[in-house]
């Protein structure tokens, strides 16, 4: 193997246009109006430099930072984390980082958004760099760079995106599962059951005279009573149970691990709860009964999609039957 | 033939700096880790963007992918990505020196591909007599939706992939991963003017 090094050039060292005591002045004054802390430790991380944005970041006097150790001027580093951390810079000749996003910051520094912002100190991204000088050994150079800005945005962000996730998922006006989301619930517990060969059946319930009840008491009526049957089946149902908004006043209920026995009891609760629970609206009692229908998955269903149709001809043959009561699919077979 | 493909000639160069490159950074690393590291001659393949792309989306158990750029003289720069198969990252720890609750699992990855990335590429600058600077390193989230993804988005078209196959097995502690170079063009048009000037005075 011939000397690479001697076959490649050398990269060009541009010649400085100034002296070295300009340059020097130019360089130090450059450090100093940089907004991002510099702060540079000898091969035993004691302090050697740090530039003025660390000293009107923290209280600490500077004549009594230059030579002590950084963990005795910044207590608030993780000691042990931090020497292996530095060990590493010195003894590979690397650079090394540390992120906000792992750690929200290494020194407790004030930041200058502290009433936007929720969190105590300022957010750090910090780059931790191996200097080679020819007298004296070798440094570390810290770089700690304020990303309290772009960590705050990142955060709203997330909580945005999971507030809209919810609200995809959510039923504006009885706060119950929307139809999409209760329709992707039973798709996954569709293909679970069968997986699994697990129990699954199905409730959708209508409510009774639904349009008199706007008739006679107005939209905003209506969507009381929505809103309080809603309410009142959520307490009848178990967590793993999935309520959902399927239509205008149409309700469907997933019960995973549940037979059509358990179904129908828990459809005959509903029935029986609802129709003896009087609403009030103005002054007024609404009584309110409700029609449901039940299925079983069975080995004829071949889809999740033939799983509601016969729910939906049970509820449909529960109306003809004349309402307020339950009705199971499996009947309607045989 | 792709006119980025390298002649087999600039691929035994490369593959040469490669071995030495890995060989010192290996050294390095186990008088840090104050270990035996035991290091097979890492194997390299250039894959075209679209094979790359194929590869790395069959890749089921693809547990992380750490990300860094680097940047030198010459035009030379690019993004090594640090892929893990399996998750037996639960020791990286123990093998860095530190305690299991002084850092979090993704901070451990984060930190053993750094050291991996910089240890080699520091020695593969040097070869070619040059110096490279680096971002810092990230860690993809959702690996298996955004592998692909990232990768269609980086910030420059690349069109040749360096795939670097590491192994490094540490006394009692098996570690495996790949190293994947992504280079830009230019890039590869620079490192190959590197190459040629190696194999010429050869």
């Amino acid at each position: 193997m011939p000397d690479i090094k001697s076959l490649t050039t050398a990269t060009k060292i541009d010649v400085p246009a100034v002296n070295e005591l300009v340059l020097k002045q130019i360089n130090s004054q450059i450090s100093n109006q940089l907004n991002t802390g510099v702060l540079v430790l000898d091969a035993d991380f004691n302090i050697v430099i740090w530039n003025r944005f660390l000293q009107v970041h923290t209280d600490k006097v500077p004549g009594n930072i230059i030579g002590q150790s950084i963990f005795s001027a910044f207590t608030e580093l993780p000691q042990r984390w931090l020497s292996r951390k530095l060990s590493s810079v010195l003894q590979l000749n690397t650079p090394s980082f540390c992120s906000w996003q792992q750690r929200h910051h290494l020194f407790e520094l004030p930041h200058t958004r502290p009433i936007t912002t929720d969190s105590e100190f300022m957010a750090q991204n910090c780059t931790f760099l191996p200097i080679e000088t020819d007298a004296n050994g070798k440094h570390i150079c810290i770089l700690i760079e304020d990303v309290t800005d772009a960590c705050h945005y990142q955060m709203q962000l997330q909580k945005t995106l999971a507030e809209i996730a919810q609200i995809s998922r959510i039923d504006g006006l009885t706060q119950i599962y929307n139809r999409r989301h209760w329709q992707d619930s039973l798709e996954q517990e569709y293909a679970k059951a069968r997986r699994h060969d697990k129990k699954l059946s199905l409730i959708m319930l209508d409510l009774d005279h639904f349009k008199l009840l706007n008739d006679d008491y107005g939209h905003q009526g209506g969507d009381m009573v929505l809103i309080e049957v809603s309410a009142l089946i959520s307490t009848l149902l178990r967590v793993e149970d999935t309520f959902g908004r399927y239509g205008g006043e149409e309700f469907a209920i997933i019960l995973p691990e549940t037979d059509s026995a358990g179904a129908i009891e828990l459809a005959q609760r509903i029935c029986r709860v609802l129709a003896t629970t009087p609403l009030t609206y103005n002054d007024k009692v609404i009584n309110v009964t409700v029609s449901l229908g039940v299925a079983q998955l069975s080995d004829k269903v071949s889809n999740y999609e033939e799983l509601i149709t016969q729910a939906d001809s049970a509820l449909y043959q529960a109306k003809s039957r004349g309402r307020n009561q339950v009705c199971n699919a499996a009947e309607l077979a045989s | 033939m792709n006119e980025f493909h390298l002649t087999e000639d600039q691929q035994d160069c490369l593959q040469e700096l490669i071995n030495i490159a890995m060989g010192q950074a290996s050294d390095q690393l186990a008088r840090y880790l104050n270990t035996f590291v035991y290091l097979k001659v890492p194997s390299i393949e250039s894959v075209a963007a679209e094979d790359l792309m194929k590869t790395l989306s069959q890749q089921k158990n693809t547990m992380a992918v750490v990300s860094q750029g680097f940047f030198g003289f010459e035009g030379i720069r690019g993004e090594a990505l640090l892929v893990y198969q399996e998750e037996d990252s639960g020791r990286i720890a123990d093998l860095l020196g530190y305690e299991p609750d002084e850092l979090s699992q993704d901070e451990q990855l984060i930190d053993i591909s750094s050291i991996l990335t910089t240890t080699f590429l520091n020695v593969f600058a040097q070869q070619i007599n040059n110096q490279l600077s680096y971002n810092a390193p990230k860690l993809l989230p959702n690996v298996q939706e955004i592998l692909s993804e990232h990768l269609q988005q980086m910030p420059f078209t690349w069109d040749l992939a360096l795939k670097v196959n590491i192994n490094y097995q540490v006394t009692d502690y098996s570690f495996n991963c790949n190293m994947i170079l992504l280079i830009p063009e230019t890039a590869i048009t620079n490192i190959k003017h590197v190459l040629d000037r190696i194999l010429e005075e050869y």
